[in-house]
């Protein structure tokens, strides 16, 4: 899985990954997003349009992300989730605390 | 007949591999409903994992991959030859919000119709089905 980090103002950083979040690619996302909070922007977007599949490990990576950004005073929040990604976040119920936005300027917006 | 077969050894191979062999599975059998191959692949995935990841004991692991599809259902198969395990498979509650771990088995669980472990000889056999959406004449 590719992994791309981009500034979207002072505070949020925009995480995008494309392929497969699963059990081999998951301890990536979780270094981006630390070398993202590391880098003074812990308020997180994961953009999740190009993801095709998740599996528990990746969800796993998301709900550590959440708390590290949380301990950090920032938040994680996702967007833009495939079919099969939308189904795994119904199915562990996280769908309640990782509330999907349409793109990632909306996220931070409110 | 089997649709497919795959023998995995793992540390050399990772789930990718499993998850290419499904693709050219669905490749090769288009009329499965978008839902019976989300709903299959999740719980098929997350069966491969937990096996590459709780059955090596540091020698590595030689698994058997099968999948078969038939008119009313998809069925998945995996044998491995590492020593017999701990395997609980009552039904699991998901885990709550804060977990960062533990939710396979429960997602597999939720998603196919058959989940079933033997230990049969120096095996491990895993089954799951899935019944189809929209049964097809055989």
């Amino acid at each position: 899985m590719v992994i791309t980090t981009r500034p979207l103002d002072e505070l949020v950083s925009v995480i995008s990954g494309e392929g497969r979040l699963n059990m081999v690619s998951a301890p990536r996302l979780r270094e981006a997003v630390a070398a993202a909070i590391a880098g003074g922007r812990p308020r997180i977007v994961v953009d999740l349009s190009s993801i095709d599949f998740m599996d528990s490990s990746g969800l796993g990576a998301l709900v550590g992300c959440l708390k590290t950004a949380r301990q950090a005073g920032g938040d994680v929040r996702i967007c833009t989730p495939s079919s099969q990604v939308e189904m795994v976040l119904q199915l562990s119920n996280l769908d309640r605390i990782l509330t999907s936005y349409g793109s990632p300027e909306e996220a931070y917006r409110a | 007949m089997p649709e497919g077969i795959l023998t995995l050894r793992s540390p050399e191979d990772d789930i990718n591999v499993v998850h290419d062999f499904i693709e050219r599975i669905w490749g090769e059998n288009p009329d499965l409903s978008v839902m019976d191959r989300l709903r299959f692949e999740t719980a098929f995935i997350e069966l491969a994992a937990n096996v590459i990841q709780h059955a090596d004991e540091g020698n590595g692991i030689v698994a058997d991959i099968s999948i078969t599809i038939d008119g009313d259902c998809i069925s998945g198969q995996i044998s491995d030859s590492s020593p017999a395990g701990m395997v609980d498979l009552a039904m699991r509650e998901m885990p709550d919000e804060n977990a960062e771990s533990g939710r396979g088995i429960a997602f597999i669980q939720r998603l196919v119709d058959v989940f079933h472990y033997e230990r049969r000889e120096d095996e491990n056999l895993w089954i799951i089905q899935k019944r189809r959406e929209q049964p097809q004449a055989c």
